[in-house]
């Protein structure tokens, strides 16, 4: 039992899997059926999320309170980036897109790293900013999207959507960089104790706003997938994102306090967000719930699931302060 | 509290006739893990005795102190309180005995003002106080000050933020005399900042409370400060206690000999007398920065220098300087080639915590052991491994945490990250803190291993023995190099002797600021400016604004900004934020259209439940420890869930009276105007001039010194949360007014707004300090800021980025402002 806790504590990745587990079979019981449709199409709903969320996990790992609340609106600025200059040029449009979300994470940088503003306070303010780009660009610029990268991203490789397949080589290639090379292992010292990491060496400000920049960079990726699959860019496109993807970086193991994420944790909390959402949904419309349920339910299951799975972490930081004093 | 109550004797076979001892503890055994903190330690503390406690660091002294005080519970041993034999030090017998502790780590909080701090401790309980109870607690506070510290010039007005390291110091000893029933007292490390003078004054107020009968355990390493105090010495060494000595009889140079010496037997081994002739690898002259002057130095390849001094002489500032210089040369300093940092704070700037050793050693040298851009395993594997099997680790393997080793072997870990990384300059800040003398040995094996592969070794201690590996040592006083020792010169005597070498100090505590100078620094200077300004703005684009009517429609729409940025006032004030009260307060909207407008009862009642919830949420971020980022974000799903269930559309109505409430007049003020003016002077009254604002304040700051001034952690964040329930329901509540009906997603807006107000209001969101009037003031300036653009017709698309504009340059400047004020300071 201990041993299986022990596992547990070790790997908060286990929260999220188990968690989307119980609702692909309480879904599939509600229908009846447990069928592989139900996760395929969970996958492709949490693209947006997923990726918000884990661009979330990167800046919040830099530590010291780091957060983007700008995201969605950085996403809602790179969709309509996306749909105007495709228009030109499928390829260039999409590339300086992305690149423009990488411009916002920079940009949140700045003001946090040089301007030393409190990241949470930084990126609310500039999200404000990124969106009224968006409020007057909007009227200028093109809505729809291009027909040839739409096709693209919705087709269907087998049962899995390309969306899915998008996603999961964003995740390789994250996993890769924060778990394999140097940058990953300065960032997650840099987010456990941000004044050892100055001392052992490391750039902390280029690491902090490297990480504000992969940030942006996710968050414009899922404004480009967005507006394709959504048929255009619109202006609250990014609204409904904010709070899956914020729960999934939490509820997948990234600890709040920095330098520990985990990316196939925060993929599968994405998920279970998603299959939560539809498990509501379909429970509402079979047992005409009260529309409140669903959020109350969501609600309640987010904090419980961030009870069992912060405090593990939390009582080794205690020991640890216990050992070092 | 239910411990067994044995009768023991108590009286000790000590010749001559004593009175009963206070505290006897015996065979005390503490361990944290795996480290013995301490093993069979004794101590009697008799009525009207001055003990000194002296011993090594890490020898277990604060955590023997940590016993007396009921922070800590003995794993095993005996504890008995006049005669009364018990579990562990509780609550009653702090009380009984009048334990009373001055902490080495200052356990006052900082954005209280000094007269707050005693009160904290000196006050009942209750919720309020005869009126005056301020001004009686600032002359008590000021009294206390001057008995035992004559001249200390420090305003018991000021926040303890604002005081020098030597004046916070003065606070926490006063703080622990102040005890009415003080009855056994604890100094840990009193005089670290104190100035001489200081120092004598604090040994004369040790003296007459010892001659009333109290008891004091004073804890120094100032060894010649024991023996003029003292009435005993007691030594503890590795967790025991070893001996107890006269101090007429007993020399500091004994005491430093039976206290380890472990650093002078491996000097005498070490081979010096040759002067390195390596290159010199940093060099500086003249050399001053603030809390450095004048500093000339040199250290070359193959040699360790030590920098020694006094605590508190610029010694860290100094190697901090160097490290910082390590890209090249700025001003006279200069510093060629690579420099590593080892710190002795492990916790606060060494260790990883979440890592393992094996990380935690390969972290500064990740560029040797990357092949195509990825962090090579076997490379990495080999170089920890070498170092883990040279150092002789006591864990498992190198992949084990690093926490689950203890200090001493942390910071081999940390040496081996230093030398790993193949520095040519390797600083050493106090590396041997709380390591025990074996390792220590180790440590200077290390060192010296290091000075014989040709590395610049710069090393700081504060134990002056320590110095005796050293090849050479400069000696630090007030920020200067006051003399260089090398050769045979370089002995704890001479190191001792150069230490206290000007013993006068220029007097810099405690500064008085101007009024004029205060009033620029207070935090609502921001807030009411912009509040005016943009008044004045508003009325010079339209002139009506200044009749009485539609002041009245502009103010009405501020007022449920106002609550709502005082209720996020409340939970930074607890030192966190809320994400969710936007919905929150669309929830106190539909509460109040539906079912306030129906039945008063049943709506007052759910409002209650509402107010509640804040409070149950404050206590589980506590309890469990939660981010409350997350928490209140989840929350808002609740808050969210509620109003639909409630009503899952919008409408429902104003209850009759809260409109007509609304549209009154008092006297010539409209409304919204009494009620921002009411809001401002109530929250100003709560957190200021409550008694309990200062607990409510102290939560946000200093959670040990709220604790062991015995009130409740756990209640006071309870509280700022429900308060900031109320500010909800109030937000609700004057918003209904406003729109005359309820949609739970129109108030999705307040979260951001609110936390812009709070912040422009000029309050930290680090906690504990707030500005309530600050706070209304900005979120009138913020919503006539929106009336403002529409009045010039700037696109309405605009006023969130102009919004967000104030918020950054706001924040910007305060940080340039304050960066200047510290540095005039």
């Amino acid at each position: 039992m201990t041993r299986a806790w022990e596992f547990v504590r070790r790997y908060p990745a286990i929260w999220p899997i188990l968690g989307s587990l119980v609702l692909f079979l309480l879904i599939g019981m509600l229908n009846g059926s447990v069928g592989s449709t139900i996760l395929f199409t969970a996958a492709r709903l949490s693209t947006f999320a997923l990726l918000l969320a884990l661009g979330q996990m990167v800046v919040v790992t830099s530590g010291d309170g780091a957060i983007d609340l700008s995201q969605i609106y950085i996403l809602t600025l790179c969709a309509y980036v996306s749909t105007t200059l495709m228009d030109t040029s499928p390829v260039l449009g999409f590339v300086l897109a992305v690149l423009i979300g990488g411009v916002c994470g920079l940009v949140n940088a700045f003001v946090n790293v040089y301007l030393k503003v409190p990241a949470m306070v930084t990126t609310l303010a500039t999200g404000y900013i990124f969106f009224t780009l968006v409020l007057i660009g909007s009227s200028r610029m093109k809505v729809l999207p291009n027909a040839g990268f739409v096709a693209l991203v919705t087709r269907d490789v087998g049962p899995v959507s390309a969306q899915t397949i998008i996603v999961a080589l964003v995740g390789v290639v994250l996993a890769v960089v924060l778990y394999r090379t140097p940058y990953g292992k300065q960032l997650h010292a840099v987010g456990q104790n941000r004044t050892a990491a100055t001392l052992a060496g490391i750039p902390t400000g280029r690491v902090v706003t490297t990480a504000f920049v992969i940030g942006g960079m996710l968050s414009g990726l899922a404004g480009v997938l967005a507006a394709a699959v959504m048929g255009g860019a619109f202006q609250d496109m990014g609204l409904s994102y904010f709070l899956p993807s914020v729960a999934a970086a939490f509820v997948g193991g990234t600890a709040a306090s920095g330098g520990r994420s985990s990316v196939l944790g925060v993929s599968f909390g994405a998920l279970m967000m998603t299959l939560m959402s539809s498990f509501l949904n379909t429970a509402e419309s079979m047992y005409h719930l009260p529309s409140g349920i669903k959020q109350l339910v969501m609600g309640a299951f987010l904090v419980s699931i961030l009870i069992l799975s912060v405090a593990g972490v939390r009582t080794r930081r205690r020991q640890v302060g216990m050992v070092t004093a | 509290m239910g411990s067994s109550i044995d009768e023991l004797p108590a009286a000790r076979a000590t010749g001559a006739p004593r009175a009963e001892p206070l505290l006897v503890l015996e065979d005390i055994d503490k361990s944290f893990g795996i480290t013995q903190a301490l093993s069979d330690a004794d101590l009697t503390v008799y009525p009207g005795e001055v003990v000194g406690l002296v011993g090594p660091n890490g020898a277990g002294k604060s955590t023997l102190m940590k016993v007396i005080t009921g922070v800590l519970e003995p794993t095993d041993g005996s504890i008995t309180v006049r005669g009364r034999r018990v579990a562990r030090v509780s609550q009653r017998e702090i009380v009984e005995l009048g334990i009373a502790c001055a902490y080495q780590d200052l356990s006052l909080c900082t954005n209280l003002s000094v007269y707050e701090n005693f009160a904290l401790l000196n006050m009942d309980h209750g919720a309020w106080s005869p009126r005056g109870w301020r001004k009686e607690q600032q002359g008590q506070a000021a009294a206390l000050l001057e008995r035992y510290f004559p001249g200390h010039g420090i305003d018991v007005t000021e926040p303890v933020s604002a005081l020098s390291l030597a004046g916070r110091q003065m606070v926490e000893i006063c703080k622990a005399l102040m005890d009415d029933h003080l009855g056994l007292l604890v100094l840990d490390e009193p005089t670290s900042a104190l100035s001489a003078n200081r120092a004598e004054q604090l040994h004369a107020a040790v003296r007459e409370v010892s001659a009333a009968g109290v008891a004091v355990i004073y804890i120094s390493h100032k060894l010649d400060e024991i023996q003029k105090v003292c009435d005993r010495i007691v030594l503890l060494k590795n967790g025991t206690d070893v001996g107890e000595f006269d101090p007429g009889r007993i020399t500091p140079d004994d005491l430093v000999g039976l206290m380890g010496g472990g650093a002078r037997a491996l000097a005498d081994a070490s081979s010096r007398g040759e002067p390195a002739d390596g290159p010199v690898l940093v060099s500086a002259s003249g050399y001053g920065v603030p809390g450095l002057t004048d500093i000339d130095l040199e250290v070359r390849a193959g040699e360790i220098v030590g920098i020694a001094g006094l605590v508190g002489s610029g010694q860290p500032t100094l190697l901090k300087s160097i490290f910082a210089r390590r890209r090249g040369r700025v001003g006279t300093l200069r510093v060629g080639g690579q420099v590593s940092y080892v710190s002795g704070d492990r916790a606060g700037e060494g260790v990883f915590p979440l890592w393992s050793i094996l990380d935690n050693i390969v972290v500064s040298s990740l560029r040797g052991v990357t092949r195509l851009g990825l962090v090579d395993r076997k490379r990495s594997a080999t170089l920890a491994g070498s170092w883990f099997d040279r150092l002789r680790f006591r864990a498992e393997s190198v992949n084990s945490p690093i926490t689950s080793l203890s200090g001493g072997n942390q910071q081999k870990a940390l040496i081996a990250r230093g030398l790993a990384s193949g520095a040519d300059v390797i600083l050493l800040n106090d590396p041997t803190a709380g390591v025990d003398i074996e390792t220590k040995q180790e440590i200077y094996g290390l060192l010296s291993e290091a000075r014989a592969a040709g590395k610049a070794v710069v090393f700081h201690s504060t134990e002056d023995a320590e110095m005796e590996i050293c090849d050479r040592v400069y000696v630090m006083r007030e920020g200067r190099v006051t003399s260089e020792l090398s050769g045979a010169d370089v002995s704890v005597d001479s190191v001792v002797r150069a230490s206290f070498a000007e013993v006068e100090r220029t007097a810099t505590e405690g500064r008085r600021r101007s009024a004029m100078s205060r009033l620029l620094q207070s935090r609502l200077v921001l807030p009411i400016s912009a509040m005016l300004v943009i008044f004045a703005l508003n009325a010079a684009v339209n002139p009506n604004v200044l009749t009485l009517s539609s002041a009245r429609l502009l103010l009405g729409t501020a007022v449920p900004l106002v609550f709502a940025a005082l209720g996020q006032m409340f939970v930074v004030t607890a030192g966190d934020i809320d994400m969710g009260n936007g919905y929150s307060i669309g929830l106190a909207n539909v509460l109040v259209a539906f079912v306030l407008s129906g039945s008063l009862v049943v709506g007052l009642v759910s409002l209650v439940l509402l107010v509640a919830a804040y409070a149950l949420m404050g206590a589980l971020i506590h309890l469990r420890q939660l981010p409350a980022i997350v928490v209140t974000l989840g929350a808002q799903f609740v808050w969210l869930g509620v109003a639909l269930i409630v009503s899952p559309v919008p409408g429902g109505q104003s209850p009759q009276w809260l409109s007509t409430l609304y549209r009154t007049q008092v006297l010539v003020l409209p409304m919204p105007a009494v009620l921002c003016l009411v809001a401002a002077a109530g929250g100003w009254f709560v957190v200021f001039r409550w008694k309990y604002g200062m607990v409510l304040r102290g939560v946000g700051n200093n959670r040990d010194a709220i604790e062991r001034s015995g009130w409740s952690f756990l209640l006071g964040k309870m509280t700022n949360y429900a308060l900031a329930g109320l500010m909800v329901v109030l937000a609700g509540m004057s918003f209904t007014a406003v729109t005359y009906a309820a949609d739970v997603n129109t108030s999705l807006a307040f979260c951001m707004m609110s936390i812009a107000t709070v912040i422009v209001g000029g309050c930290e969101m680090s906690g504990g300090v707030v500005e309530p009037i600050g706070v209304v003031a900005a979120a009138v300036a913020m919503s006539l800021i929106t009336s403002l653009l529409v009045f010039i017709k700037v696109d309405s698309n605009l006023q969130m980025a102009v919004t967000g504009l104030i918020i950054i340059s706001v924040l910007a400047t305060r940080l340039i402002t304050r960066r200047r004020a510290s540095v005039a300071a």
